[in-house]
């Protein structure tokens, strides 16, 4: 098959993979919506008015980080459980077609979600076209390294029981204790430069810039704080993760 | 001509047993067009082999070509023109067997309006009209596997690989799937199917190697295999008689508290007697793949045992 048919297929796997189920199964929807909303919801009563918007940055962040749970979750499903992996192999369909379309999948699993959390941004805390634009950007760069990081994980593991734990536990630690939802001023600015352990920090402080708010000004490492560095850092992670994958995945086994 | 050559083909998995071997220099060929089958027990190195010649699995040594390509070192060729019903799958939790097919396909870059053209087709061909429209999680395990089969013969490729294909049917699907399956082979697909349903063997394939601990004891037609058993017909008894008592008409099978004893004619009535005798329930008919395959792989477990 030509690249424009592997594409095609790739958006055909989402269709059927992400948005049919999505269509058919409105519990999930409940399911993608409700632990960011909930973060966003005890922000909104306890935190400052001042400190809301970044709790919606990171009700957004914490979104398309999740992306990458979902990857693990159905990569290894359909690879361990069902057997369904093989019938993608022995056909036309090549790796990284499936893993595009398994990943477009969990994006468009979770654009409802994001279509509320931009909608609340807007209101509390308006912002234009090229905020817009470089928040949207932060969102697909987010999802790309949390999704081939899920894949990667996925590939490690030959008994679906032993994932179970894994993705929550990688996920939520990317998302919850890096400034994620919460301002990076909250930190010491002599710790600052920990925080970009975590490649989230790179995507909230991105995303917290795009739209005005105030982000990292890390001493010691002010290099840090240099938005070309912060999205080389994204998308370096990114790249980190997919030469893993690549290079770990089982498509064929051994 | 020959579509698939298997050459030396051995597979050592690295298991908590220590070091399994699944594969020990297997040689086969299967022509082009042919249905053939794949025999042998629970663990005898089927669904290995399968999984080799479909690219899914690298070999520890030895060279498979399929189509003339090295599935090895150009699966990619080789992928274009194949298809596979894995062992154990099952289907999309939420797609209805239509859509199955019909998305199945379109992945693999059929057009529209033949996807659901052959969509409609194998619905009805595999007796899934009235579950058509429902999602698969509501589907009973057979229909999943009518569902997977017939998602895999849906893309008429060249080369099929149905790994026990018609697990968990009852018999009337199961004969309805083998007819799907004829059908494939008369549109010019081969196709190598796994089983250990004999009666399956018998009736579906033209052509069968019998494997066992992970050689091949038999290559031919079901028909040749059972000549070699040597006798016209086979009693068998729900108990009251022994091994022991059958030996003397010919070659015993004892199977989960069943006895089977292939025979001549001349003695059926002899038999009878016997039978009668002792209040025994038996009944009576030709020899069939069973009574070969089980004088085949038990003579080859009584060497094993007697080498080691
Ligand atoms: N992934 C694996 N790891 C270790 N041993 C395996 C693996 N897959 C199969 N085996 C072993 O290889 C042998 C052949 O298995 P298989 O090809 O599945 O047989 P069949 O399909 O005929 O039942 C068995 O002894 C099985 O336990
Ligand atoms: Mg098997």
């Amino acid at each position: 098959m030509s690249y424009a048919s592997q594409a095609r297929s790739a958006l055909r796997i989402c269709y059927f993979n992400g948005i049919l189920p999505l269509w058919r199964q409105s519990t999930l929807l409940i399911a993608i919506f409700l632990t960011p909303v909930s973060f966003v919801f005890f922000l909104f009563v306890i935190a400052p008015r001042d400190l809301f918007a970044y709790g919606v940055v990171g009700g957004i962040l914490f979104t398309a980080l999740f992306t990458g749970n979902g990857m693990l979750n159905d990569c290894a499903y359909y690879r361990l459980e069902r057997q369904l992996q093989q019938v993608f192999v022995a056909s036309p369909v090549r790796s990284t077609t499936f893993v595009l379309g398994m990943a477009l999948s969990e994006l468009a699993f979770t654009l409802p979600a994001q279509a509320l959390f931009f909608t609340i941004l807007w209101i509390t805390h308006p912002f234009g076209p090229a905020a817009l634009a470089g928040l949207l950007a932060v969102v697909l760069l987010t999802w790309l390294m949390a999704t081939t990081l899920g894949f990667m994980i996925s590939t490690f593991y030959s008994q679906l029981r032993e994932i179970w734990p894994v993705g929550t536990m990688v996920f939520s630690t990317l998302s919850v204790i890096p400034p994620v939802f919460y301002p990076i001023a909250a930190i010491p600015a002599a710790w600052q430069w920990a925080a970009f352990f975590a490649p989230s920090t790179f995507a909230s402080q991105l995303a917290e810039r795009s739209i005005g708010l105030a982000t990292a000004d890390p001493t010691g490492a002010p290099w840090l704080g240099v938005p070309g560095v912060q999205l080389l850092g994204l998308v370096g992670a990114t790249a980190l993760f997919a030469a893993a994958a690549a290079k770990l995945a089982r498509w064929r086994e051994r | 001509m020959e579509i698939l050559s298997a050459e030396r083909v051995s597979k050592t998995y690295a298991g908590a047993r220590g070091v399994v071997r699944a594969l020990d220099e297997v040689d086969l060929t299967v022509a082009r067009g042919r249905l053939f089958g794949f025999l042998g027990r629970n663990g005898a190195g089927k669904t290995t082999f399968i999984k080799i010649a479909s690219t899914l699995l690298l070999p520890t040594s030895g060279s498979v070509r399929l189509f003339g390509e090295d599935v090895v070192r150009h699966p990619n060729r080789v992928r274009e023109r194949i298809a596979i019903v894995p062992q154990e799958g099952r289907p999309f939790y939420h797609l209805t067997p239509l859509e199955h097919i019909r998305e199945y396909l379109r992945v693999r870059g059929v057009a529209a309006e033949t996807a659901n053209a052959r969509a409609e087709e194998l619905v009805d061909a595999m007796g899934l009209r009235p579950y058509a429209a429902e999602p698969s999680y509501r589907l009973s395990g057979g229909l999943q596997q009518r569902t997977l089969v017939a998602m895999i013969l849906a893309t008429r490729a060249e080369f099929l690989f149905l790994d026990e294909p018609t697990i968990g049917m009852d018999p009337f699907a199961r004969r309805q799937v083998w007819q799907v399956i004829r059908d494939a082979a008369r549109a010019g697909s081969t196709v190598l199917l796994t089983t250990h349903y004999l009666d399956e063997a018998e009736q579906l394939t033209e052509e069968l190697a019998v494997v066992e601990s992970g050689r091949i004891l038999y290559r031919g037609t079901p028909e040749a295999l059972k000549s070699r058993v040597g006798r016209e017909v086979r009693l068998q008894f729900e108990g009251g008689v022994t091994a022991a008592e059958l030996a003397p008409f010919g070659p015993v099978f004892a199977e989960r508290g069943k006895v089977i004893v292939a025979t001549t004619r001349s003695r059926v009535a002899e038999l009878t007697q016997l039978a009668l005798a002792r209040d025994a329930t038996f009944n009576v008919g030709p020899v069939t793949l069973e009574e070969a395959f089980l004088a085949l792989v038990g003579r080859s477990i009584e060497e094993e045992e007697a080498s080691a």
